[in-house]
C-alpha cells in the first residue's frame, strides 16, 4: 500500500472515529457516587480499607484516608469513563481557577485537575496539606 | 538475487480495521450491550496503533537485517509451497505464544507489551494499542530458529502479520462464546478477554495468538468465568491518555528502579529481568503474591481455574 494512502486512511480513520464517539456522548467523565468511589478505591487497593472518604460535589474525585496511620492520603478520580486511584505520596498542590491542580510523582499518572468550588477547594487543600487534622466532613465506613 | 516477497497484511488490513471498529461501535450503540467506547481511550489506542506501524517502518530494518544474516548462514531452504506456509504459520504461532509469555514474565519485555494492556476498555481499538518499542526487547531472536530451519524471512514476517490480523477480532465484548469446537482449538474473544483481565484469577494466562492449544499444552489456560467478570486493564492502572507516556512509562519505571542508590548489581538486573512486580525489598506485588493475597481473602476460590 502506498505510504500516502496509508497515511490518509490512518488520519482520516482516527478523526472520523474520534468525531463519532465525541458526538455520541462518549467523552463524558465518570461521575461517582460515594459507594462507587469506595468500590473504585478497593478495585485498586483491596488491602487498604477506607477510614474516611470525601467525595467532590461533581463526583469526579474523592479523597481517601485509609486505616493505616502511616499511609498518605489517597485519591480516586475519574479517568475517562473509568477510574484510577493513587496514594498522594510526593504530590504537589497548586490552587487554580477551576479548583486544585495536583502534580503527582508518577510518570504514568502525572497530574490531576480537580474541579472544586472555592469552599470545597479550601477544604480539600487543608485535608491534603494537613492529613492528620480532624476531618469534619469525613464519614465512617 | 532474493526475489521472495509477501504482502504486508497488517497494512492491507487497515481499511478493514476501521470499518470493523465503526461496525462494533454501531452494534454497541444500537444494542446497548457488548462493550464500551470512550473517546480519548479509543483515540489513544488508535494513535498507538499508528505509531506501531510507523515504528515498524522506521526500525523494521533491524530485525530484517538480523533475519537476512541468518538466512545467509543456513543451508536449508524449505521454499514457499502452501504446506510450508501452513507449517510456518503453526510454528510461528508457537513462537508467538512464547514471546507473549516472556512479555508478561520478563519486565524488560513487559515494558514494551504493557501498553497493549493499559486500556480499561476492551474493544476493537484495544487490539490496535500496540507497542512502539518491540525492537528493543530483542525478541526477534525467538524467530531465529524458524529462519535457520529454512523458512524465508519474508515468509516468517508474512505469517506473523496474519497472526496479528487474526488477533484483531478477538478484542471484543460483542461476541460471547464461539462454537465449542472452535473454543477448544482457537483463541477466541472469550479466551482473550480473560488474558486482558486484571482480576487475580486471570493474571498470566491465555498467551495464545491463534491456537489456544499452546496454553492447554503448557498449563497457562484459564477459561473465562461467568462468576468472575473480567476487569480489564492493568493491576496498577495508568492515568494518562498521552501516547508518549503510554508507550514509555514502564521503561521510565525500569530506569528509575535500576538507578536507585544502594542496590547490588544483581538487584539492578532483576529490576529489568525479573517478572513485573519484583522489588529488592519485597515491597511490591508480583502476580504470584497477588493471587496468594486474594486466596487469603477469598479461600473459597482455591482450586478454581487460575488459582
Amino acid at each position: 500500500m502506498p505510504l500516502e494512502l496509508l497515511l490518509i486512511l490512518v488520519v482520516g480513520g482516527i478523526s472520523a472515529i474520534a468525531l463519532l464517539l465525541h458526538l455520541s456522548g462518549r467523552s463524558q467523565p465518570k461521575v461517582m457516587t460515594e459507594p462507587q468511589a469506595r468500590e473504585a478505591w478497593f478495585r485498586q487497593f483491596p488491602e487498604n480499607p477506607i477510614l474516611e472518604l470525601t467525595l467532590a460535589k461533581d463526583g469526579h474525585a474523592a479523597l481517601v484516608r485509609t486505616g493505616d496511620d502511616n499511609a498518605p492520603l489517597g485519591l480516586v478520580w475519574s479517568f475517562g469513563a473509568d477510574t484510577v486511584a493513587r496514594f498522594l505520596e510526593g504530590a504537589k498542590l497548586s490552587p487554580c481557577q477551576q479548583g486544585l491542580h495536583l502534580h503527582l510523582a508518577d510518570f504514568s499518572a502525572p497530574a490531576v485537575q480537580l474541579h472544586l468550588s472555592q469552599a470545597e477547594a479550601a477544604l480539600w487543600q487543608e485535608l491534603i496539606e494537613s492529613p492528620s487534622a480532624p476531618q469534619p466532613r469525613a464519614q465512617e465506613v | 538475487m532474493d526475489t521472495v516477497s509477501f504482502p504486508d497484511v497488517t497494512q492491507l488490513a487497515v481499511p478493514i480495521f476501521i470499518a470493523a471498529i465503526l461496525g462494533e461501535f454501531l452494534w454497541i450503540a444500537l444494542k446497548g450491550r457488548g462493550g464500551r467506547y470512550e473517546t480519548r481511550d479509543a483515540v489513544t489506542s488508535l494513535i498507538m496503533g499508528a505509531g506501531s506501524v510507523a515504528s515498524g517502518i522506521l526500525l523494521g530494518f533491524i530485525a530484517w537485517g538480523f533475519f537476512m544474516v541468518l538466512w545467509q548462514i543456513t543451508p536449508l531452504d524449505l521454499g514457499t509451497s502452501v504446506w510450508v506456509i501452513i507449517l510456518c504459520f503453526v510454528l510461528d504461532d508457537l513462537r508467538y505464544y512464547w514471546v507473549h509469555r516472556f512479555g508478561h514474565r520478563i519486565r524488560w519485555v513487559w515494558a514494551s507489551h504493557v501498553n497493549h494492556h493499559s486500556s480499561q476498555h476492551y474493544n476493537l481499538t484495544t487490539a490496535l494499542r500496540q507497542t512502539w518499542t518491540g525492537t528493543f526487547t530483542f525478541m526477534m531472536v525467538v524467530r531465529a530458529p524458524l529462519v535457520l530451519l529454512g523458512f524465508h524471512p519474508a515468509l516468517v514476517l508474512f505469517v506473523g502479520g496474519i497472526n496479528l490480523v487474526y488477533q484483531f477480532w478477538i478484542h471484543t465484548e460483542a461476541i460471547g462464546k464461539m462454537p465449542r469446537w472452535f473454543e477448544a482449538v482457537m483463541n477466541t474473544p472469550s479466551h482473550h478477554r480473560a488474558h486482558h483481565g486484571r482480576n487475580p484469577r486471570y493474571l498470566d494466562c491465555n498467551y495464545a495468538g491463534v491456537f489456544i492449544i499452546w496454553d492447554k499444552m503448557f498449563g497457562t489456560f484459564v477459561p473465562e468465568q461467568g462468576s468472575d467478570p473480567v476487569d480489564f486493564g492493568l493491576v496498577y492502572n495508568i492515568a494518562t491518555f498521552n501516547p508518549l507516556r503510554v508507550a514509555f512509562h514502564e521503561w521510565v519505571a525500569i530506569y528509575r528502579d535500576m538507578t536507585q542508590p544502594g542496590l547490588s548489581l544483581k538487584q539492578r538486573m532483576l529490576y529489568a529481568l525479573a517478572p513485573p512486580g519484583y522489588s529488592h525489598d519485597g515491597s511490591r506485588d508480583t502476580s504470584e503474591t497477588i493471587k496468594a493475597k486474594h486466596l487469603a481473602r477469598q479461600p473459597q476460590d482455591s482450586g478454581t481455574p487460575g488459582f
